[in-house]
């Protein structure tokens, strides 16, 4: 079966206006406007089959949002090729858009001044669905996201963890086979975060619904998506599970040992010592596979071991070290350049 | 049918929303009365003390204005308040959430943000023209109704059309409130008989910014008065003009919205 989601070198770029400054720069930017090209994607390739949930990661700026919009057909590409449902999607938008369901995390559907309610009835209408069929899916997503408590009352008074579950619950009605969310989670405090994960997470196992989201916030990724994409710069740089993300960043854990008393030789195989003084002694480990008995069972030391202490990195702490690392690779270029 | 369906129930939505708010709708339409009042006054003032205005008398001007203003609240109607606010759309990306959905995001904004707050508009249009045709010594017939109500169509569509064009320029520049302002400029000079103006803005009012043809033209091909520049053309221009201009507005949208770059991303 062909991928549900195929890019490939799909690139964006947007005209960005130069400013000129003094009268006659003005005059030329108002009749005659110098632009620069800005690649907001460049040349990424992937493909999504059919029930993954994928997470789309990236910091502000680097092309997120406008890959969903390609996908859902609201942006053109500069080049490459994008196929959503075989189709592609800013040629077939009408067609797609049936097939598809699409939440912003930051941007309301919902008829702001009436009941959540209505906004379901005229989301029946504008995809057409069969009222029974529509009854039937309106049940189901009302038990499933809990919103009954709220369904009658106007949108502006939900709060925006209800609005988003609301949100949600739309898009689902017309049995969409894609879901793309864009930063679902923005803006919601902790316990509305962890319901929107809960329920997205949901959809995805109990409908078999494909799920593509955006995010800057990590954890929206490990509650939701067993595979990653991770951009920066409009460029593709990982893609893969999630569990493989530490092994393809180099990042590695960190084994602390404590000992009775100072020791005068540590030796553990497999690892590189990382500092500590007194009685504690730090290693990084390079084979992420082995397991802690393993480990400590190759320890050679003069002194007793007293407590251990395996630090496994976090998602979150492999990006940002990336990240950082990107931004001290680039500060000097541009100094000289 | 359904898209009919469709269209008729985000008019139903808008009517409920906007009924929520009724004394905004009532203090609007008041402002709205007040605003007009003050400037048909001075038109009046200036056509009663010189007898006549480019050629007009009052009764001839108060059927045009009544025309104006029928004809740009019909086609505004559905597009001016809702398009008005074009750049915001594309500034806050809720244009996106239109372009997501199967329809069309013009239709869906035309018929989502009818605004009722110009039934003072109509009602005022309808008053001016009941009053000022019976002294004009019209020679009705079929086909001097026909061409009051075809030249009225065409003024709205006009008007739509126009709006239309203005707000796609958002779709690409990101900017477009500033043009609406220039248009409302050309619109107020519509307001009286192009026989007022030198060449160059008559030439300018019949061609580039289409707006002679909302009511001066078609009220002078009723009157049968002589039209500078079109002559015997003025009926049937006056009639196509609105049609034309929607077939333009139409291509302007598309070519914008391929060239759409979203804000943000």
């Amino acid at each position: 079966m062909p991928p549900i989601i195929e890019t490939e070198g799909a690139t964006k770029w947007f005209a960005q206006k130069v400013p000129q400054s003094g009268f006659t720069g003005r005059l030329r930017n108002f009749l005659k406007p110098v632009t620069r090209d800005v690649k907001a994607v460049d040349g990424i390739s992937f493909a999504i089959e059919a029930g993954e949930a994928v997470g789309y990661l990236g910091p502000n700026g680097a092309g997120k949002s406008t890959m969903i919009k390609m996908l859902t057909g609201v942006l053109v590409p500069t080049a490459g090729s994008v196929r959503v449902l075989g189709r592609v999607p800013h040629e077939e938008r009408i067609v797609n858009a049936r097939d598809i369901g699409v939440v912003f995390g930051q941007r309301s559907q919902l008829w702001w001044d009436l009941p959540l309610f209505e906004s379901f009835e005229l989301h029946r209408r504008i995809y057409r669905i069969e009222k029974g069929r529509f009854d039937r899916a309106r049940a189901e997503l009302v038990d499933m996201l809990q919103i009954a408590p709220f369904l009658e009352r106007p949108v502006r008074q939900l709060s925006l963890g209800q609005r988003m579950r609301g949100e949600i619950a739309m898009t689902l009605l017309h049995d969409p086979k894609i879901l793309f969310l864009d930063e679902p989670t923005i803006g919601l405090d902790v316990v509305a975060k962890d319901v929107v994960r809960k329920l997205i997470s949901r959809v995805n196992r109990e409908r078999g619904t494909t799920i593509m989201l955006t995010t800057h916030d990590l954890r929206d990724i490990e509650e939701i998506c067993p595979r990653l994409i991770m951009v920066d710069d409009g460029k593709l740089l990982f893609d893969g599970p999630l569990t493989n993300l530490n092994a393809s960043f180099g990042a590695r854990r960190k084994l602390t040992l404590e000992f009775a008393s100072e020791p005068a030789t540590v030796m553990l195989a497999g690892a590189e010592p990382a500092g500590g003084e007194g009685v504690i002694r730090t290693f990084l480990m390079s084979d992420d596979r082995r397991s802690l008995v393993d480990i400590i069972a190759a320890l050679k030391s003069d002194a007793e071991l007293v407590d251990v202490h395996l630090h496994e990195p976090d998602i979150e702490e492999v990006i940002r070290t990336y990240y950082q690392s990107r931004q001290r690779q680039a500060a000097p270029s541009k100094r000289t350049g | 049918m359904q898209t009919l369906s469709l269209y008729l129930y985000l008019v139903r939505l808008q009517l409920r929303t906007r009924l929520q708010y009724r004394a905004n709708l009532l203090i609007g339409w008041v402002a709205q009365a007040f605003g007009y009042a003050s400037v048909y006054g001075t038109i009046w003032i200036i056509a009663s003390r010189f007898e006549r205005l480019g050629g007009w008398v009052w009764p001839e001007i108060a059927l045009m204005l009544g025309f104006h203003v029928l004809g740009y609240a019909l086609g505004a109607l559905f597009t001016f308040v809702q398009l008005r606010g074009m750049e915001e759309l594309v500034r806050l990306g809720t244009y996106d959430t239109l372009m997501v959905r199967p329809v069309s995001p013009w239709a869906f904004l035309a018929f989502s943000g009818i605004n009722i707050e110009y039934g003072g508009h109509i009602a005022l249009g309808v008053g001016m023209i009941a009053w000022a045709l019976p002294q004009l010594g019209i020679d009705w017939s079929v086909l001097t109704v026909a061409q009051l109500v075809a030249s009225l169509i065409s003024a709205a569509l006009l008007t739509g059309a126009t709006l239309t064009i203005i707000a796609a320029m958002a779709l690409v520049l990101t900017r477009s409130r500033y043009l609406f302002g220039i248009y409302f400029d050309f619109w107020e000079l519509s307001r009286y008989p192009l026989t007022i103006f030198a060449l160059p803005l008559q030439l300018t009012l019949l061609s580039i910014v289409p707006l002679g043809y909302m009511a001066y033209v078609p009220v002078a091909a009723l009157l049968g008065k002589p039209v500078p520049l079109i002559g015997a053309a003025a009926p049937f221009a006056a009639i196509l003009a609105g049609p034309v201009m929607v077939v333009v507005a139409m291509l302007v949208w598309q070519a914008c919205q391929r060239r759409y770059q979203g804000a943000g991303g």
